[in-house]
């Protein structure tokens, strides 16, 4: 029904006019549902939202719209790896809604065309501050999530390379450092995430963890993450075996392989933490950097590699630089090299209307003066169409 | 001669001297008109204007105008209660944090307001009031006594004496008492912004620690009743 509606309706409506835009469609809309009786249950949803919750049906057509993920999925799908802001936002509204974007749709194109049998491309997705970079990962998860893909997703790399309070010499290796803490909490967030994987997948060979603890080969992985987080000392240890074997494996086709991380950056720059003699550690000296670096390389097939640039959490770099070349620095740029780069860029007219839209439905608007035409110029000039000054400055309003 | 070394040794001494003589202060010539921030009144084409209005825009156009306070501004989320609560909140001359913990205080009180919303039955939802604006104006009246104490001598002894108050005084009094009591009467690791929401949202709904002072406050004048007639103003 609505179907039929949408050429009538969205192309002749110019796009400037975001008002026109959003009532016209609404009077379109309830005329349709007083015309039509038969259809009481699906409430007439504005322009602003869309009700495809698939992302792998995410076409142009849903350029700029909301779609809702239902609130199971969320912690079932990302019990790490959103923004702080959107968790409270998702906690206040009691729904978790993401926007179509331009970029999260170029990039499920690419995944979706993707050739498994040739080795994994790398995708960078960089902009300035702010603009979503984060949350257009969190929706190529989704899809991933929903395609049935196992998801490696470390929510942010500069976690791992600062504030850590347990820094521990390796026992496998003696020259590397072990992070207890971090390796058993991704552990703990990557077991819910993935939880059918963990029965499917096998280990190939024997692992020893210590004088009476091992794990046979051919047991399930779930067995080696228990151990991790059973035994905290090994965790870092046990996170580098999940690696292992995941990228052993997946080139046999059986299941697809995301790994997603946020704030790439942090894997090629400088730590601030330091060793017992005060000397500085550099990443590769962190067992868990150590690993993350070689499941980064392109030479496993059978998957894709999305990572995010982030300037918020970066060590040692200035607060102006967003492109790869500054961020990653030479080494991670050539270790990173060739990889497929996504600029996401601040909020266009449609998008920003959407986002003003969706905030005034939600009731997060709440002075009078920003129902007005002066309230929405104030607000558009006052945040550069920037999503996280937007929100920001809705705050408060 | 003696006219211009006058005027000369007046400047040298002016000079020598910064801070007996007035160099720089605040206050205009009477010529000067206050600074028009509201743009509405900009954008209306001139036939538009009512005949006072045109006469004020000509003024305007010729006499000297005040330089526009930082504190003023033509932004209409802009509200002069607010400004002067986040300056009174201000220690140090330090508004980038105080304007920021106020900005926090009202989404706080929007998100518990909200969060209360959408758990509420349909015919409840329209009691709950999500604007924090509506809020913050409200608890603050209803924080307001009507009726002072003030200390007057008469005949050696001091007497507290039930006295009307301003305005002014009514609304600073509101706002010392929220914000001495957020200061104080908190848990040691809560922040301003959380502590200030509560205490708005109880006084909003005429309970709390403050709506009690202010009733301390009218119970002291009203036993004080006696002593009303010592008041000469």
């Amino acid at each position: 029904m609505l179907r039929s509606l949408k050429g009538f309706v969205f192309h002749p409506l110019k796009l400037d006019h975001g008002y026109a835009l959003h009532t016209a469609a609404k009077d379109c809309l309830s005329s349709v549902l007083s015309q039509d009786v038969q259809i009481p249950a699906e409430r007439p949803r504005a322009v602003f939202y869309t009700n495809e919750t698939d992302p792998a049906n995410h076409t142009e057509h849903h350029e700029g719209r909301h779609y809702s993920i239902p609130l199971e999925e969320v912690k079932a799908v990302f019990p790490h790896g959103l923004p702080y802001r959107f968790q409270q936002q998702v906690k206040t509204f009691n729904e978790a809604c993401l926007m179509v974007r331009k970029p999260a749709l170029e990039l499920l194109t690419y995944l979706k065309n993707s050739n498994f049998a040739h080795p994994a491309v790398r995708y960078v997705i960089y902009g300035q501050r702010g603009t979503g970079k984060t949350m257009t990962l969190c929706h190529v998860v989704h899809y991933c999530a929903r395609q049935g893909w196992l998801v490696l997703h470390i929510p942010d790399a500069h976690l791992w390379v600062k504030n850590c309070k347990e820094l521990m010499q390796s026992s496998y290796k003696k020259e590397r450092l072990d992070q207890p803490l971090q390796a058993s909490s991704w552990l703990k967030n990557f077991k819910t995430s993935n939880e059918h994987f963990l029965k499917e997948i096998k280990t190939q060979q024997k692992y020893v963890w210590g004088k009476r603890e091992s794990t046979e080969q051919g047991r399930p992985l779930g067995e080696v993450v228990e151990q991790g987080l059973a035994r905290v000392r090994s965790a870092s240890d046990a996170v580098g075996v999940v690696l292992k074997e995941i990228k052993q494996q997946c080139h046999l086709g059986s299941f697809r392989v995301l790994v997603a991380v946020d704030g790439v950056n942090a894997l090629w720059g400088r730590t601030t933490l330091k060793k017992e003699d005060k000397s500085p550690v550099s990443p590769e000296e962190l067992t868990l950097v150590y690993n993350l670096r070689k499941m980064m390389m392109n030479n496993w097939n059978g998957g894709a590699i999305v990572t995010t640039l982030s300037q918020t959490g970066s060590l040692f770099k200035p607060s102006s630089a967003y492109l790869p070349h500054e961020l990653l620095g030479k080494e991670g740029f050539d270790a990173l090299d060739p990889f497929v780069p996504v600029l996401v860029p601040n909020y266009s007219q449609r998008e920003f209307e959407s986002c003003y839209h969706y905030y005034l439905h939600r009731k997060w608007l709440q002075h009078e003066q920003a129902r007005t035409e002066a309230g929405k110029e104030e607000l558009r000039f006052l945040s550069g169409s920037n999503p996280q000054q937007l929100e920001r400055l809705a705050g408060p309003l | 001669m003696a006219a211009p070394s006058a005027a000369g040794l007046g400047r040298r001494l002016r000079a020598w001297l910064p801070r007996l003589t007035q160099v720089r202060w605040t206050r205009y010539n009477p010529s000067f008109l206050e600074p028009e921030v509201n743009k509405e009144l900009y954008r209306k084409p001139w036939d538009e204007l009512s005949e006072e209005e045109k006469e004020k825009q000509e003024l305007r156009a010729l006499q000297p105008i005040k330089a526009a306070p930082p504190s003023v501004s033509c932004s209409v989320f802009s509200d002069p209660m607010i400004s002067k609560f986040t300056n009174m909140m201000m220690k140090n001359g330090n508004k980038v944090l105080a304007r920021s913990l106020m900005a926090q205080t009202l989404e706080a009180i929007k998100r518990k307001q909200l969060e209360k919303y959408h758990k509420a039955p349909e015919d409840e939802k329209e009691k709950i009031e999500c604007n924090p604006y509506i809020i913050f104006h409200q608890a603050l009246k209803n924080c307001q006594p009507i009726i002072g104490l003030s200390n007057i001598t008469k005949g050696g002894k001091t007497y507290q004496v039930p006295v009307p108050l301003k305005d002014n005084r009514k609304r600073f009094l509101a706002m010392k008492w929220l914000i001495t009591e957020c200061r104080e009467n908190k848990h040691r690791r809560m922040l301003m912004p959380e502590k200030l929401s509560q205490e708005l949202l109880l006084a909003f709904n005429n309970e709390g620690p403050i709506i009690k002072k202010k009733h301390v406050l009218h119970k002291m004048a009203e036993a004080n009743r006696a002593y009303a007639h010592f008041r000469w103003w």
